[in-house]
């Protein structure tokens, strides 16, 4: 009998979404079903220097700028809402996990999305946002505007695929 | 394995550390939870790693790592299998210390065997031989993670490991 054959768990994308949110207090993690397949919604999400600027309204333009397999490093310039600001991100892109984080390690992005279990014409999506500095209480301060980011993206990503007007 | 500076880092509360421990657990603690909680492995390990994440700051020791959240892999695992009520188990079905079940099941047991073969005891139980097996840990260890004492734990071994390998040998 050999390990390979006990029964194994997996840690879902979105669990894993779910965990980091837990031990991260400045950010804020928002969940939904998306009306579409997982292949169309990680389709879109996947190809991200044309999803996310057209999702997210923080975003003007992003590139890649070095990959590796499931790593990449991508540059992005803010809208002019955020002062056209440049930053930098080192991405883990995997099948349903995009992970975000800026240089300096400020600020995280996690985006996650599996099959809904219980219809396969539907999408599970996780969304996580949000600073990564302590005190705590800067955290706390910038969850309210965080929780909106997180929404409005989500928003975004449904109107990108033609869910919502 | 990620090293105690990363542990460290994650503790203070850097997202890419944290990043890298959850990933570096997942599949250790998924064998866990998928052994003991089977169907329901999925949610357990999820919890366990939300639990792991939120109190990470709290485990002292960087090098405990394992050790630390393999008990709270243990925990949600067990209450997972057996329909979310918490341990602490009953000591008495602590039954297969010091049994080793390469000698009941032969190689070339089949997944599906090995399923069928835990879905027969109780979650307590398959939480005991996955320690032994998987793990590797004596009585004193095991006894630890499942937080009952030894002494507890030998005293009842005895009429509970025949029982034990009457079903594994059916």
């Amino acid at each position: 009998m050999t390990a390979e054959t006990w029964p194994t768990a997996v840690l879902r994308p979105i669990g894993r979404a779910r965990a980091l949110a837990a031990g991260l207090p400045g950010t804020a993690i928002q969940e939904g079903v998306i009306d579409a397949p997982f292949d169309r919604v990680w389709g879109f999400i996947a190809d991200l220097e044309r999803s996310v600027p057209e999702f997210d309204v923080d975003v003007a333009r992003i590139r890649i700028v070095d990959r590796d397999g499931s790593r990449l490093r991508i540059r992005a310039r803010s809208s002019w809402r955020m002062a056209g600001l440049p930053l930098g991100f080192d991405v883990d892109l995997e099948d349903g996990w995009c992970w975000m984080v800026a240089r300096p390690r400020l600020y995280v992005v996690a985006m996650a999305a599996e099959p809904d279990p219980d219809d396969p014409g539907r999408t599970r999506y996780a969304h996580l946002e949000g600073i990564t500095v302590r005190p705590r209480a800067l955290a706390r301060a910038t969850r309210w505007r965080t929780r909106h980011h997180v929404a409005s993206d989500v928003a975004g990503i449904e109107r990108a695929l033609g869910l919502r007007p | 394995m990620v090293d105690e500076a990363t542990v460290r880092r994650a503790q203070r509360g850097d997202a890419a550390s944290l990043e890298a421990v959850l990933r570096d657990l997942a599949p250790y603690l998924g064998r866990i939870c998928g052994a003991i909680a089977l169907d329901a492995g999925d949610d357990a390990l999820q919890e366990a790693m939300v639990a792991i994440a939120r109190n990470l700051g709290s485990l002292r020791e960087p090098a405990a790592l394992r050790g630390w959240a393999r008990r709270i892999a243990v925990r949600e695992a067990v209450r997972a299998g057996r329909g979310g009520r918490a341990i602490p188990v009953d000591p008495a079905t602590l039954d297969p210390l010091g049994l080793d079940p390469r000698t009941l099941v032969p190689d070339g047991t089949t997944a599906v065997e090995v399923r069928e073969v835990l879905a027969a005891l109780r979650p307590e139980q398959r939480a005991v031989l996955v320690l032994r097996h998987l793990d590797g840990l004596d009585e004193t260890e095991m006894a630890e993670v499942l937080g009952v004492a030894r002494g507890t734990v030998k005293s009842r071994l005895h009429r509970a490991r025949a029982a034990f390998r009457e079903r594994w040998t059916a």
